[in-house]
Formats: structure tokens, sequence, C-alpha cells
């Protein structure tokens, strides 16, 4: 009980500090609806192959994006030595893992949830009744995408060209979350095939339990100087 | 006259940050209620034997004991100030001392919390952010959230740099309260006179090795400076 | 010389080069003999024609790719268990050898399927793709490597990440089979039976390329241990050379 309370003090504090700074949440959807509108000036307007490509357009939109932030969320530590005064306190610090990812969890879903606006409308989609099922393909891909990418962001935190690593050992990994959830999308506003789209819901689902077990468990590891 | 058990024994630790050697088989007792002076030039390992007290780095060779009742506990004995202020820029002086005592499981966190903002004077300045602080008061918080948790052992990494003359008094008179608290403290400084005065023990350290040690009361303060420089340039 | 530690693995290392020497005759006459068995011994392929002769080594690349990651991750847990730099060295070694065979089974590949799929990347083969997506992987892992200096920090940083990296290997081979199962597959998986003269070619140049991979592991993890050890004396010059 004491460790559930300990992960949302820290998760908390992170959200707060989000809060507190609104524009890094702005500036990252900026940057997602930038990528979503460059897109649209890759395909003849209207055509059936940009309908095709819509939701791989969507999942892109969210990766880029989604990498900074995670980036940012040790960054925010560093500036001040605030990861070392948590370090000092009697936190375990998997607990620590567990509240970042929460907070980088809550953040993803949340810029999701903005581009999924922008998406509808600049697509031309309309899925009243399939939101549930694009809401839990959010869930679980940001799930994995922040599991992962939580442990690799502290492991890159010390290194000068993080910026730019953390995207290159994060995608060849979630390779499976992306491709689980660009394909998922794809049944729910194309196909049309629900035992396609539970196929890769229990892929999605997978992925997640086992790296959150993992990162959970090696994040004793990337910390130490 | 040092009590006979040492609350804490550092034996043959080195530290190697890659094929760099900051720290060479270094052995140090701390006794209960010594107040360490630990001296040396930039380099010399000092930050990296505190990090290490503080259980922030592993040693790369050597052992680390703390002689406690509960060894488990010992994250609850440190309080640490390190050259970074380890508080939040975005959030208050009130709410940074809530959210670490919340992860040191504080009872009674609200009461601790304000009488310590009282005592560093901080009272006014409690519900603002930190990004405001000017850097003495930012100093200051930083020394209310190492000592929030009422540590044994204190641990100060060069807690003088850049203070005004008011904080800089402020603080010597926290160091010398605590010192007749019978807490405690290793602390870095290239004050000489300040750290001559406070401490029973001194401490040189030169290349990541102690260079020398002796008790504060076997020295002369007049000379201690000539020392020094002789030992560090032996 | 008390700061180091790579001085205590030279005698290993010396008894290392030994192996590898006394495994190089082996080497020699097995690679002539994968190379007879798939080029002399091995029949044409009736439909393929002889571009078929290129899957011999392409098997036997890719096995060994697999293995050389397996020993990534393995190394990567006994680096964590024990802490001992050696391991490190080993695992260094054996992502670089694993990415020159999967760069091998990616050339060959794309050699092969030219002529019988009519195209350089078959993105519709689940195994290619997986082998691309591996290749990324572990040559990120050797970037990640090349971002940090030598210290315990970075020993276990890559341990952490050649761990994950072989963890999702199976989950990367599930999501793509089931990705181009979904989409209309262009490409029918390739033939079913192997002649027996064939199999034979392969039981020769499996062991073969297995034999080249510990060669070149024995041979590379010296060398990793050698650089160590002289990066080690540099720096004790420099220390002791400063006033």
């Amino acid at each position: 009980m004491r460790s559930l309370k300990l992960i949302w003090i820290l998760a908390e504090k992170d959200l707060r500090l989000e809060y507190r700074s609104r524009q890094a949440f702005l500036t990252t959807f900026f940057f997602a609806l930038l990528i979503l509108v460059v897109f649209q000036f890759a395909f003849d307007p209207g055509s059936t192959a940009l309908r095709e490509a819509a939701p791989g357009v969507l999942w892109t939109a969210l990766l880029f994006p989604g990498v900074i932030q995670l980036n940012r969320s040790f960054q925010l530590e560093k500036e001040e030595g605030t990861l070392h005064g948590i370090l000092l306190s009697p936190v375990e610090r998997s607990l620590l893992f567990s509240g970042k990812f929460l907070a980088n969890w809550v953040f993803l879903v949340a810029i999701d949830l903005l581009i999924v606006v922008a998406f509808v409308i600049f697509f031309n989609f309309s899925f009243e009744a399939k939101l549930a099922w694009i809401l839990l393909l959010i869930l679980l891909a940001s799930a994995g995408f922040s599991a992962v990418g939580t442990l690799f962001a502290a492991m890159v935190s010390g290194i000068r060209t993080r910026e730019v690593l953390l995207p290159i050992l994060l995608f060849p990994i979630i390779v499976p979350t992306i491709l689980a959830a660009v394909n998922g999308t794809q049944e729910v506003l194309l196909r049309h095939q629900p035992q396609f789209l539970v196929r890769w819901i229990q892929l999605l689902s997978a992925f997640d339990i086992i790296f959150l077990a993992v990162a959970f468990i090696v994040f004793d590891y990337v910390l130490d100087e | 006259m040092p009590p006979s058990t040492p609350i804490l024994t550092l034996s043959h630790v080195s530290k190697n940050y890659g094929i760099v050697t900051a720290l060479r088989d270094v052995n140090l007792e701390v006794y209960p209620g010594d107040f360490i002076a630990l001296f040396g030039p930039n380099g010399a390992g000092k930050t990296t034997l505190l990090k290490i007290v503080a259980s922030l780095v592993p040693p790369t060779r050597g052992e680390l004991v703390f002689h406690v009742p509960q060894p488990g506990k010992v994250r609850q004995l440190i309080g640490y100030v390190s050259h970074q202020s380890l508080v939040y820029n975005e959030m208050t002086a009130v709410e940074n001392l809530v959210f670490y005592g919340k992860l040191y499981g504080l009872t009674d966190l609200q009461h601790t919390v304000e009488g310590l903002l009282e005592k560093i004077g901080l009272w006014e300045a409690r519900h603002q952010l930190v990004r405001g602080f000017s850097r003495g008061m930012k100093q200051r918080l930083t020394l209310a959230r190492a000592l929030l948790h009422r540590p044994e052992i204190l641990l100060l990494d060069e807690p003088y740099t850049g203070l005004d003359q008011h904080a800089s008094r402020l603080l010597t008179h926290m160091l010398r309260d605590l010192r007749d608290e019978h807490k405690t403290i290793l602390l870095i400084t290239h004050n000489l006179s300040e750290g001559l005065e406070l401490s029973n023990r001194v401490i040189i350290q030169n290349r990541g090795e102690f260079v020398f040690e002796a008790t504060r009361a076997s020295l002369a303060r007049e000379n201690f400076e000539n020392l020094y420089f002789e030992v560090i340039e032996r | 010389m008390s700061s180091t530690n790579n001085q205590d693995f030279l005698p290993r290392s010396q008894k290392w080069l030994q192996i590898s020497g006394w495994l190089l005759p082996f080497l020699y006459v097995l690679i002539v003999a994968a190379l007879y068995g798939a080029f002399l011994y091995a029949p044409r392929e009736r439909v393929m024609g002889e571009v078929q002769r290129i899957f011999y080594f392409h098997l036997g690349s890719a096995w060994n790719c697999f293995l050389a990651f397996f020993a990534v991750a393995l190394a990567g847990v006994l680096y964590l268990v024990t802490r001992n730099e050696f391991w490190d060295h080993v695992a260094a070694a054996s992502a670089e050898i694993g990415i020159v065979f999967a760069t091998i089974v990616l050339a060959t590949g794309s050699i092969w399927a030219r002529p019988i799929w009519n195209t350089w990347w078959p993105w519709g083969d689940p195994r290619v793709t997986t082998m691309l997506v591996l290749w990324l992987i572990y040559v990120a892992y050797l970037i990640l490597r090349s971002s940090l200096p030598d210290g315990e920090k970075k020993f276990k940083l890559c341990a952490v990440f050649g761990i994950i990296g072989f963890l999702d290997v199976p989950i990367v081979w599930m999501s793509i089979r089931w990705w181009r199962t979904i989409h209309p597959v262009v490409i029918a998986s390739s033939g079913g039976g192997l002649a027996p003269k064939m199999v034979h070619a392969l039981m020769i140049a499996v062991p073969a390329f297995t034999v080249l991979y510990l060669t070149a592991l024995l041979l590379r993890t010296a060398m990793h241990l050698h650089q160590g050890v002289a990066r080690e004396l540099n720096q004790a010059v420099l220390e002791r050379g400063r006033p």
C-alpha cells in the first residue's frame, strides 16, 4: 500500500510540474499536429492512398513528440540535481521508475487524445462507435512505449547525445508496439475484422506486461554513476 | 575523546570512473559526533567520497559499513547537501519540503515543515516558486531539505559556495548548533579558517588519497595554511 | 598498478588466443568442405537454379547471428551478476560479430530475392523483416556502446540493453508474422523438401559457420581485452607523469 502511495506521490509531482509548465505540453502537441499536416502534403488530397495510410500517419505523429517528452522527464530532474534528491531518500528505485512511467503514460495519453481529435478532423473519419476501441489501443500502445521509453530515457539521461540516442534505441525495440497499434487502428477504421483486432490487442498487452516487468526489475542498474 | 565504536567505516574504498581513478584505497573511521573538515584541491575526489558515503555511488572496490541498529534504514540517517540545490524550481518552498517529507515517510509533516521554514528564515517566501529565489534563499531551502528528516549524519559539499556574508553566517550558526546536538558531520570546504573553526578532525585529500589526517586540537590555526600547501605540493 | 583489473585477465586471454590457434586448422578444413558442399556436391536446384546455393551460407549466418545475440544477452546477465568487466568484452565482441552475420543474411537474402521473388527487398517475408529489425537493434547497441566512456556505467547500460534486445526478438518475430499474414501475401514462403545432398551440404555449412563464429569470438574478445589493458597502461602513465 505504501508503495502505491509513493508511486502516486512521485507521479503526481511530475504531473504538477507538467501542469505548471503547460508550454511544454503545448509545444509537444503542436509538433504532433505539424507532423499530421506535413503528411497531408505527401498525398493527393482526398485520395484513397491517404485514407489507407492514415493509421500509420496517426502513430508516426504520436511517436516523435513522445520521444521528446520521455527525454524531458529525466532532464527536468537533472537541472537541479533532484534525481539525486529522490535517490537519497529511502524510496526504492523501482518505485521511482513506476512513478515516472505513470506520469509519462498519462502525459502521452493526453497528447494522443488531442491528436486523435485533430486526426478525425483532418482525415475526415467518423468513428463514434469505434472510439472505445481507439481509446483502448491508445492506452495499451502508450503503456508499452512509456515502459521501455522511461527505462531508456533514464539510461541516456547522462549522455550528451541523448536527443538522438533515445529514438535510436527505442524505435527498433518497440517495433511490435508500432505494428500492433497501426494495424489495430487499420482494423478499426478500414477493415473491420474483429478477430484480427483482438489479436493485436493481445500482442500489445503481452508486450506491455513483459516489458513493464523487465524494466521494473532492471531499472535498479541504470541510474548508478 | 571519541566513543569506542565508529558509526561509519570505510575500508580500502576505491572508485574508478572508467580508467580515471577518483578515489584510491581510502580508509576512514567516523565516530558519532565527529565534525570532519575535508580539504583538498578540485579533482581530489572529495565529492566522490561524499557520494559514496551517501550511497549515491557504489564503490568500485572496498567496503562501506554503517554501525547502526537498522542497517536497512541507512538512508533515513543521511542528510546531503551537494553542489546542486536538489529542489524543484517550479514548486514552492513548502511544496518541495512536503514532497521530500512524504518520500521519507515523515509523520507530522505540516508541523515539521513550518518549523523548519521559520528557523531558516523562509517563512515569508514559503508560498513562492523557488524559481524566484535568490542564491542565498535557495541554499537555505537546500539545507532545510537535507535536515528535514532529522538525519544523524550530515554530508555537506561546499555549502558556502555562492552565499553572501549574511547567509554564510547563518550557515555557520546552523552548523555550530548541529555540532552541539552531536550530529556527525562531514564538511567539504575551500574555506580553511571556517572549516578549522568548526571541526574536531581535519583531513586533506589529494589525487584520490588522504595525504594528511589530524585532530583539530593538534593543529595551530596560524600555520595551517602553510601546512596545507606544503602537504598538497608534496 | 592497483587500479586495473583487465591485466588480471591477460593469462586467460593468452589461453584463448592459443585455443583459437588450434581451431584455425579445423576452420580452414570446414570452410573448404562447406564451399565444396555448396558449390559442387549439392545438386543444382531445379526451379531456382544456381542462385539457390547462396542458401547454405544464408542459413549458416542466420543461425550464428541468433547465437551471437543470445551470447550478448547471456554475457549481459553474467556481467550484472558478477560485475566482472570480462563479460562486457565478450558481449561487445559477440555483438560485433553478430552484426556482421546479420549483414551477410540480409545481403544474401537480397541477392537471392532479386531473381526468385523479383524484388531486392522482400518486405513480405517475415524472416527478412525480422532480421532487419534485429540488425537495427544491434547497431543501436553498438551506437550506445560508443556513446559512453568505459566504466561500470557503460557495462551496466549495455548489459541491460543487450538483455532487452534479445527478449524482444520473439515478440518482433510474432508481430511481423501476423502483420504479413493479415495483409495479402504476394510471396509464398520458400520451397518445402530439400534433396538429401542439399541437407548434407547444409550440415557442413552450419557447423563451419559456427566454428567461424567461435574463433572470431575468441579473437575479438582477446582484442577488446588487450585494448582495455592498453588504455589502463596509458592512463597509469598519464597519472604518474603528472607533476
